[in-house]
């Protein structure tokens, strides 16, 4: 399965791309790292990856922006938001977006696993 | 305006100390709170929030290159240029923020992290006179967390 990270902090895109070498998450090759939501359109035409993992706090096109134009191009990609936004509103916006889940940062490489894991069997049931 | 209370002060020291605490394997602890006169406390590298919507003012974390060299270590980041340090820098700063919002809720607007090195002109145009400062240690790391912010009434 093809994973794209955006995040405008590269530690933070580092992080999760070093977390997918996980014996849980073998299966996810990652095909872009994004530092913004322009940035995350282009690749996902280009890419057409199966999850994204997505930060909301980003200058110019937000995170709530961003799934909803990826959305629009891959109606089937399964998202999962990493914020530090910890207000319930947020992540109840997130969710009616079309986010499929959402992880606080400070996030442990355990939880991310089992947050992505998570969205990879929902990707893999939807396909039968 | 109307200024923080105690209780809010805490929600950003629970918030800076559950970031190390996730994070590493050294909790940071608080070793003095108090309301800062005259010189802002500053180390070289500062990641900087802005406050708007229903509060006002600013949020700012600060600390050496050696620290955030440190905790790069941690996250078994191999690039500790100064382009990270900065990134690490925001990102603490962001975090902070952003769990803040637990309790203020959504009206709590954040920027997105300005990162500074250095002289701290932009940090002193961005504080109030007496806002609130938090002194940490982290693995015997010296930091400072500042928070300045007001209820817009």
């Amino acid at each position: 399965m093809k994973l794209m990270i955006v995040d405008d902090s590269n530690i933070i895109r580092s992080r999760i791309a070093r977390a997918t070498l996980q014996s849980s998450l073998q299966r996810l090759q990652i095909v872009g790292l994004a530092c913004n939501g322009n940035e995350a359109v282009n690749i996902c035409v280009r890419k057409a990856p199966d999850l994204v993992t997505m930060d909301l706090t980003m200058p110019g096109m937000n995170g709530i922006e961003c799934i909803e134009a990826l959305l629009e191009l891959a109606p089937r990609l399964r998202i999962l938001v990493i914020s530090a936004l910890s207000d319930k509103a947020t992540a109840i916006e997130a969710l009616k977006r079309g986010a499929h889940g959402y992880l606080h940062k400070p996030f442990t490489d355990a939880r991310l696993a089992s947050a992505l894991v998570e969205l990879m069997e929902d990707l893999e049931a939807d396909r039968g | 305006m109307a200024d923080m209370t105690d209780n809010e002060l805490k929600i950003f020291i629970n918030a800076v100390t559950h970031y190390f605490a996730q994070l590493t394997r050294e909790p940071a602890t608080v070793r003095a709170a108090y309301l800062a006169n005259g010189e802002i406390p500053h180390f070289d590298y500062t990641g900087l929030i802005t406050v708007s919507g229903r509060y006002r003012g600013c949020v700012y974390f600060s600390t050496s290159g050696d620290a955030l060299r440190a905790l790069l270590l941690e996250f078994r980041e191999p690039d500790r240029r100064e382009s990270n340090l900065l990134d690490a820098v925001g990102e603490i700063a962001n975090t902070i923020a952003g769990n803040a919002r637990r309790h203020f809720g959504r009206e709590l607007e954040i920027s997105a992290p300005v990162t500074i090195r250095g002289v701290p002109e932009q940090i002193k145009s961005a504080v109030r006179a007496r806002p609130f400062a938090i002194q940490l240690d982290w693995s015997n790391h010296d930091a400072v967390m500042v928070v300045d912010l007001a209820l817009e009434e």
